[in-house]
């Protein structure tokens, strides 16, 4: 009995592990520019299940990107560490960080960064086309899901636009079909909303919610919009490096 | 799929740019094709002058003839039978005739000028050479006349005409001096300008008899094969069989063994061809390094969001080779399309060297006169082309890793 219990314990604590999806431990951030150097990260801990929707709240230079690369593992940490869907990133060298960002992480970011000589349709089958070219084993219905998730972002009768034809909330809209076509476990997005106007901004936050309820996909984006902020599912707050409060609704 | 698509939109998106690339490409194509064209027209016509008025085919000779030029006189032989069947069998023969040439300077008037004379046996020379097609004025040779014929810079350096006396003062095979005399029969201009001023050419039985040697010793055989390449080969068989089951002492020379001159001339021209190809291409890669460059750092941010999708280095590299290869094959296919047009006007209206040089082929010792046609080189479409392709794809590698390194957080946001 005493055996089966502590055992039952143990896949308890263990479920509670993998469901979290990325975990930083004392992470630090120093940027060297030349004789200055700039801590932008000062020793963050924290901890982001599958499936949440968190939102880092601060001010200009608090260090919301900075954050948001590590967890992205478009940069590594200049200490402590940075576990992503269980893989330390500080272990990777530049192609396995990589493969992880392929296979794990769609990014939406501020400027759009769309391919400017590919349409909408394109953008998005595009991102999901990498992954079986890399892989080799090609994604089935790639034309289907893609059509499928631009009408899911409303942006239906516009597959065949090109980026310059598009207003910035409709490029955001396909940034985040995009980011969202290869279904990835982590959706990022680096003020998102910090190039649309209100309106505009509330649409893109609302697709990005009914996506985390639909697709139960973890968001992570950040703003410096205290408007923007109320959307929240988890807020962090973050100032100087440092996280200064959590907050549930 | 994406990657090409990718790349060649992009190629498109920067039309102007790709144009003036392309174009120096499709120069540097172009301008080698009709080089490579010409100097290939100019060798055929220098070959073919050669032969249908000087060298013919194959020689047919003592060694000693060819070794040493000096005096002709000394190395007589007289063709036999067998020899002359030896020669008939060959692969190839058409014609063959015998040739006596020897060393004499010219006289008219006050003047003087060294020729070398060739005693020719009227009928059959006309089966090897062309030389009677190009008279201007008067009549070929006649067997047993003294009639001379000569070249029309030779005519207007002696003021010669048709009917005019001659006098050839030569050594004779002993070596006191004696002379022949005669009236000119005829004045030819002929695209081989050597025999238009340094050669003339006189009855052999008659020859023979001015010389004091028998009509039947020659030192020379010429031989007409219908091909001029097999006829390199040939020579080498011939000679073996003279000198081997025969056991004469000949040695036997193809054409090319006297234009030495010219297959030189062939590797120079070769040469000269692949120097301007070169730098004209160097230019070109410098142009294709140029737009890797500008595009990568114009797509900056996209290159960053391609690197944060997890695209991998070499893909990113991928992206813009073919985007270079692409202006290549653009550039290539212009300039063949302009090299093609550019032959095509060479081989079927030609180019007159005289228009642009003046008399400059005859100062070079280029043995052509008058217009040059273009000679059609597949090979070098083919060639140039896959280097322009090359070249494009080489010269783009470099800058496409150096923009596929860029970390992707500097990348996307443009730091
Ligand atoms: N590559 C870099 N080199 C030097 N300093 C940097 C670099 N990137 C960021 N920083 C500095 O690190 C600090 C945090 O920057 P970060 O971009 O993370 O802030 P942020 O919260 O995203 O600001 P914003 O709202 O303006 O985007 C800032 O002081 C910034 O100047
Ligand atoms: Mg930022």
């Amino acid at each position: 009995m005493l055996v089966v219990s502590l055992n039952s314990e143990k896949k308890i604590n263990q479920k509670l592990e993998n469901s979290v999806l990325v975990s930083l431990d004392s992470v630090k951030k120093t940027y060297e520019d030349g004789k200055i150097s700039v801590r932008a990260l000062r020793g963050i801990d924290l901890k982001i299940a599958e499936g949440e929707f968190t939102t880092v709240y601060g001010p200009s230079g608090s260090g919301k990107t900075t954050l948001l690369n590590l967890i992205g593992a478009l940069d590594k940490p200049s200490e402590g560490q940075v576990k992503i869907n269980g893989s330390i990133i500080n272990e990777l060298d530049r192609n396995g960080l990589a493969l992880l960002r392929r296979d794990n992480i769609g990014f939406v970011f501020q400027s759009y960064n769309l391919i400017p000589v590919l349409t909408a349709y394109e953008n998005v089958e595009f991102a999901l086309k990498i992954s079986s070219s890399n892989n080799g084993n090609p994604v089935r219905n790639s034309k289907e899901r893609s059509a499928q998730i631009l009408e899911q972002v409303g942006l239906g009768d516009m597959l065949d636009r090109r980026p310059n034809e598009l207003s910035g909330g409709q490029k955001q809209r396909v940034a985040i079909a995009r980011a969202l076509v290869k279904e990835p476990r982590l959706v990022l997005a680096d003020e998102p909303t910090a190039n649309l106007d209100s309106k505009t901004s509330k649409e893109v936050l609302e697709i990005m919610l009914e996506m985390n309820s639909k697709l139960k996909t973890t968001f992570i984006f950040s703003t410096h919009d205290p408007m923007v902020m109320e959307y929240a599912g988890r807020l962090l707050e973050i100032r100087d490096g440092k996280i200064t409060r959590e907050e549930r609704r | 799929m994406y990657l090409s698509k990718i790349a060649l939109r992009n190629l498109f998106r920067r039309s102007g740019r790709t144009l003036i690339i392309a174009g120096v490409l499709a120069f540097a194509i172009f301008f080698a094709i009709i080089l490579e064209t010409f100097m290939a027209g100019m060798m055929e016509m220098s070959f073919s002058n050669i032969i249908d008025f000087d060298s013919a085919h194959l020689q047919i000779a003592r060694p000693e003839l060819f070794a040493d030029n000096e005096d002709p006189l000394d190395h007589l032989f007289t063709p036999t039978e067998e020899v002359l069947t030896e020669i008939e069998k060959l692969p190839g023969f058409v014609a063959t005739t015998p040739v006596l040439d020897f060393s004499a300077n010219m006289l008219a008037g006050r003047e003087e000028y060294p020729v070398r004379v060739r005693a020719a046996a009227p009928a059959s020379f006309k089966e090897v050479f062309r030389y009677q097609d190009y008279l201007i004025e008067g009549d070929f040779l006649q067997a047993g006349d003294s009639g001379l014929v000569i070249g029309m810079n030779l005519a207007e350096i002696l003021d010669l005409q048709v009917g005019d006396f001659y006098t050839l003062l030569f050594r004779e095979e002993g070596g006191s001096l004696n002379t022949i005399q005669g009236e000119i029969l005829g004045i030819a201009a002929t695209p081989e300008p050597g025999m238009n001023l340094g050669t003339v050419i006189i009855d052999q039985s008659f020859a023979a008899s001015a010389l004091g040697v028998s009509s039947s010793e020659i030192n020379q055989l010429k031989v007409k094969m219908t091909d001029r390449h097999s006829a390199v080969a040939r020579s080498e068989s011939l000679e073996k069989q003279l000198t081997g089951s025969l056991a004469k002492d000949f040695q036997v020379n193809s054409w090319r063994d006297v234009s030495d001159m010219l297959v030189a001339m062939e590797v120079w021209g070769q040469l000269e061809t692949y120097f301007i190809v070169a730098l004209i291409l160097l230019v070109g890669a410098i142009g294709i390094i140029n737009v890797v460059v500008l595009s990568s750092l114009e797509r900056v941010e996209e290159i960053g969001m391609m690197k944060a999708m997890g695209l991998s280095e070499k893909q990113i590299v991928k992206i813009f080779s073919i985007e270079a290869s692409g202006l290549g094959v653009i550039g290539g296919l212009i300039g063949a399309g302009l090299g093609a047009v550019g032959t095509y006007l060479l081989v079927n209206i030609g180019f007159d060297l005289q228009l642009l040089y003046g008399d400059i082929t005859l100062e070079l010792g280029i043995p052509i006169l008058g217009t040059i046609y273009g000679v059609w080189k597949p090979q070098s479409f083919i060639i140039f082309f896959t280097l322009a392709v090359t070249v494009a794809l080489i010269s783009s590698l470099i800058p496409s890793y150096w923009a596929a390194r860029k970390d992707p957080v500097d990348a996307i946001y443009h730091r």
